[in-house]
């Protein structure tokens, strides 16, 4: 376990080398939220209607936590950093070494995602609130339960992309497939909470990653014991399905893997 | 004691193929044709512990594959691999305790951190304890002379010194044996000089066994007692240094600038190798005529400057290469 805390405390140290890189990615998150803000606007005549369950002040905080998780992935990164690891061969040098690659990968993400957690929620908090003019109440250990969930949250998250990524082993572009997961992101959790959709529906997307990952966002805005206890149930669950999943295609794809110049 | 030992080993790559232009990348959506590479065909050798062997061929040769199978980072298709008593398709992380690796043109170090904490991560990978970490770190430092640069980020060091801390960070885990792939490509003479005292160092003092692919003949000279050539996948020579050079002893090359040309070309074993008016350079094979009959046919009188060396190795593993194509 020492060599993977090493690994995400190094990552700690890279990404803070270039902190001031979260200043431009911080306009386009703002540019985001204020759209989703503009669209949430429009369609609450009365800020104290609710829709679906959720207030304007709930929806805003709702996307804005969305939001927060998708940009700490950075899903899309990740996933093309994985995939030309693979496709240049250079995948293979990682297996000599006496660690894990997959859990190895997600310590490495984990820091660079602590690292950008800190300054997005810092970020989110403030204009949020702008937004807002409040921040959600919650009590101590509620923000506790909830920051556990967000960080299982983000773990799954990135494993999903660690997964996506590592499917470069079998159709050598896994771009296309990130696109899709990212489209289901955006429509089924992040523009449109899962409490938005037919009953049928919401039923199938209980059992999707979105439900898991959007998790931390429906606490924020609506805390209950009995949320917190089913979300953290599926996470454990997705935890477990994503680990095994990145597994064996990793084992499956370095087995077939030809390094390039031999 | 053999630390490595190979048997009948064999690897074979599926090359896809492709017709020419558009028609051919079309109909290749839907009948993908491939094509057998035959890497690495039945090889078999042993090395013994504390011995720096070179694993040498052309391009395309099968020597990246073969290291890339013994690190255990290729599957073989067929053989058996024995590396200080692990199968490396079986215990891959045991192996990887155990042995080191450098591929000259592939970064293991993290590149925005310094090589202290680059060897203070390697260390974790290996599960040193801190304080022996601690204490390896300064060992290294003296001995290969990094104190100049050990805080310095590794994306502000020049390539040779990239490359000593490479080999560092490899050696850190104390490693039995340790893989060298083209470790001085792209350097410039002096680090390479530096690179090579560095190697030479590490067999001496930990008695690292190095197991050397370079297509530098100078690193082969100076720092193998043996020498495995692979051509087209096939070990063409297994031999040592000695022998090799002994062989091509008889082989001499003779650069003679004459006052009056002689018919050089009559002279039994005696080949042109280039001639400017009566300025020669001359392959002379003495198991036909000795040195000494072609200095007498070439007259002492005659001769305005004279120099006999012995065939470049070089030129040796060339030849070599050539004849086994």
């Amino acid at each position: 376990m020492k060599k993977y805390l090493y690994a995400f405390k190094f990552e700690v140290m890279t990404t803070l080398q270039y902190a001031f890189n979260f200043i431009g990615k911080m306009v386009s998150l703002f540019l985001m939220i204020f759209v989703f803000m503009n669209l949430w606007n429009f369609m609450y005549d009365d800020p104290s209607q609710a829709i679906n369950g959720y207030t304007k002040f709930q929806m805003i905080w709702y996307v804005s936590i969305s939001e927060l998780i998708y940009f700490v992935t950075r899903g899309r990164q990740t996933c093309e950093e994985i995939s030309k690891h693979i496709k240049s061969g250079n995948i293979a040098y990682t297996i000599n070494k006496p660690y894990d690659y997959v859990v190895y990968t997600l310590f490495t993400l984990l820091g660079r995602s602590f690292v950008s957690s800190a300054f997005y929620t810092t970020f989110i908090m403030i204009i949020g609130s702008a937004f807002t003019g409040a921040l959600p109440a919650l009590t101590m250990v509620e923000l506790l339960a909830t920051v556990l969930v967000f960080a299982l949250a983000v773990t799954i998250s990135l494993l999903l992309v660690i997964a996506i990524g590592l499917f470069s082993f079998i159709f050598e572009d896994s771009s296309p497939m990130y696109w899709i997961y990212s489209k289901i992101w955006l429509i089924c959790g992040t523009l449109f909470p899962i409490e938005f959709f037919p009953v049928w529906a919401q039923n199938i997307l209980k059992f999707t990653p979105v439900y898991v990952i959007t998790g931390p966002s429906r606490l924020i805005v609506n805390f209950t014991v009995e949320g917190f206890v089913e979300t953290l149930i599926a996470q454990i669950i997705y935890l477990i399905f994503t680990v095994g999943l990145c597994e064996l295609v990793y084992r499956k794809g370095m087995k077939k893997l030809n390094v390039n110049g031999g | 004691m053999n630390i490595i030992k190979v048997s009948n080993l064999s690897k074979t790559f599926k090359v896809k193929l492709k017709d020419k232009g558009l028609k051919g990348s079309l109909k290749s959506i839907f009948k993908t044709k491939y094509k057998e590479v035959h890497a690495v065909k039945n090889i078999s050798f042993e090395v013994e512990e504390g011995e720096m062997v070179a694993f040498i061929g052309p391009n395309g040769a099968g020597k990246s594959t073969t290291i890339k199978m013994l690190t255990g980072i290729l599957y073989p298709d067929a053989g058996e691999i024995n590396i200080l008593g692990i199968d490396p398709r079986k215990d891959r992380k045991k192996l990887a305790y155990n042995i080191g690796t450098v591929f000259g043109q592939k970064e293991q170090l993290w590149t925005h951190l310094t090589p202290y904490d680059n060897f203070r991560f390697f260390g974790a990978i290996y599960d040193i304890p801190n304080d022996k970490i601690v204490t390896k770190i300064k060992e290294f430092t003296e001995l290969f002379g990094l104190e100049e640069f050990i805080n310095t980020p590794v994306r502000n060091l020049s390539l040779g010194q990239r490359i000593r801390c490479e080999i560092v960070a490899s050696l850190i885990h104390e490693p039995k044996i340790l893989f060298l792939d083209e470790p001085t490509i792209g350097l410039d003479p002096v680090v390479k000089q530096n690179i090579r005292s560095l190697i030479k160092k590490m067999n001496k003092e930990l008695n690292t066994t190095v197991f050397l692919t370079s297509h530098d003949v100078s690193d082969i000279e100076k720092l193998c007692k043996r020498v495995i050539i692979i051509n087209n996948g096939d070990i063409v020579l297994d031999d040592t240094m000695e022998n090799l050079k002994y062989h091509y002893f008889n082989k001499k090359v003779i650069e003679a600038k004459l006052a009056a040309d002689v018919n050089v070309a009559e002279i039994a074993g005696v080949d042109i190798e280039k001639q400017k008016g009566t300025n020669y350079k001359l392959s002379v094979d003495t198991t036909i005529t000795s040195v000494a009959e072609v200095l007498k046919r070439l007259r002492l009188e005659n001769l305005e400057d004279i120099s006999i060396s012995s065939i470049p190795l070089e030129t040796i593993i060339s030849d070599i290469y050539k004849r086994k194509n």
